[in-house]
């Protein structure tokens, strides 16, 4: 009697544990629909699905892959404890991105059969990128209140309300957000068309605002995230150690962006920088709002 | 290091050295930036797109004679809608004309393009210029 209440139990437990797998793979799919869609929409993203240069993309795709793993051992689909099932979500996410991409190319008619292989998959593969990103966010975004509190519990361990972010996870994710809100502009035309009527006094102005818009956001709009700076220290601390950082590295990605896809080819020095100062301004709000989000 | 505490993120009151590190270089590089962008505006003069042609290439496709070119814009003001036409003279006339407009030449950038012509100019002339540009 007490081995089948036994079996009963343990299956009880697998279909709970597919039921929570089934809802992280739901949540992702969100995720991905949420976070893809206006790129999924744009066209010069089609465009460039079978423009750009093929090593650039692969490099991109390749790059995706160990971010999407650092990505999941910090806030992936379920609570991960070992690399390996960072890698298991890491590829979930991956593939969700994949296959909603080309779901959803197809049924708006962007993919069609008498296109050639190779614009099919550069289509489906430069919208995977963004998707599995958002795929991997879903789960973290879209997760209810519950699961917040599993998640304090489990991650804090012995002390489960005080956990340690560290300073280079607190980087990372700046740079997620700020590949994220980028990959939403950097293809578009407006960019570089901006980056044209700007004079450099707009340029400088652009810079400033990125700055102080990055520290007010995480430091002084008060929201659900916002970081508290203890008493007694000076605010130029937090200024000098995350808030330039975070904008260095926003540029960083900007530029990354911009030359992936072939924004910057055969570009003087100066309009290189004016391209990356314009998609800085949205890269530094998203890399500030990841510090506050993620 | 930033320390979750109730659920409230706050920045750790001893930070290591690394950190402050990336802070200095990061305040050195956005400091540079800030100075080579304020020396462009005060330095930038007001010149109006001036264009140059290179012709790069010439080769028969298809029944086509393309002639490549690069066209580079010397001045700090960047161009849009370039006009180029390619002729091919014979005789100090054009007797085949073709256009190509480049959304953009930006300032002191070049860009590259191509004209395809009916036929094989041969020893004929071939002139390739901009005819006119819009601002941005």
């Amino acid at each position: 009697m007490a081995g089948a209440e036994n079996v009963v139990g343990s299956r009880s437990q697998a279909n709970r544990e597919l039921r929570r797998f089934l809802l992280g793979l739901g949540r992702g799919a969100a995720g991905a629909m949420l976070f893809g869609i206006p790129m999924l929409m744009t066209m010069e993203f089609w465009a460039l699905g079978f423009s750009m240069d093929r090593w650039r993309l692969l490099l991109m795709l390749l790059a995706n892959i160990p971010m999407l793993i650092l990505l999941a051992d910090l806030i992936g689909f379920e609570h991960t404890t070992t690399w390996q099932q960072a890698l298991r979500d890491a590829t979930i996410a991956y593939g969700l991105g994949i296959a909603i991409s080309g779901a959803i190319l197809v049924m708006l008619g962007i993919i069609k059969a008498d296109m050639s292989l190779s614009e099919i998959l550069g289509k489906t593969a430069i919208q995977a990128i963004p998707a599995s990103i958002g795929a991997m966010l879903g789960r973290s975004q879209l997760g209810g209140q519950d699961d917040d509190e599993e998640k304090d519990g489990e991650d804090g361990g012995a002390v489960p309300d005080h956990l340690s972010t560290h300073y280079v996870q607190e980087l990372f994710l700046m740079a997620v957000g700020a590949l994220f809100l980028n990959l939403n502009v950097a293809p578009t035309e407006e960019v570089i068309l901006i980056s044209y009527k700007m004079t450099p006094w707009h340029a400088l102005a652009a810079i400033l605002a990125s700055i102080a818009i990055m520290h007010a956001f995480v430091y002084a709009v008060a929201f659900k995230g916002t970081h508290a700076i203890p008493e007694g220290i000076p605010w130029w601390h937090a200024f000098l150690r995350f808030t330039l950082p975070g904008y260095v590295i926003a540029m960083g990605i900007s530029i990354y962006v911009l030359w992936t896809f072939g924004r910057l080819d055969d570009m003087a020095f100066t309009q290189m920088l004016m391209s990356a100062i314009v998609l800085s301004f949205p890269g530094s709000i998203g890399a500030a709002s990841a510090r506050l989000i993620l | 290091m930033t320390n979750i505490i109730d659920n409230r993120p706050s920045e750790a009151d001893n930070p290591g050295w690394i950190e402050w590190a990336t802070g200095l270089l990061a305040a050195v590089l956005v400091i540079g930036m800030l100075v080579w962008v304020t020396w462009e505006a005060l330095t930038q003069e007001n010149r109006p797109p001036e264009f140059t042609v290179t012709i790069t290439g010439r080769q028969m496709v298809q029944g086509n004679y393309r002639v490549s070119f690069d066209i580079a814009n010397t001045a700090p003001q960047t161009a849009s809608a370039v006009a180029v036409r390619g002729e091919i003279i014979q005789d100090g006339k054009a007797v085949e004309e073709v256009e190509v407009t480049f959304d953009y030449v930006p300032a002191q950038s070049q860009a590259a393009g191509a004209v395809l012509f009916s036929r094989d100019p041969g020893q004929d002339e071939v002139r390739v210029r901009a005819v006119g540009y819009t601002t941005p």
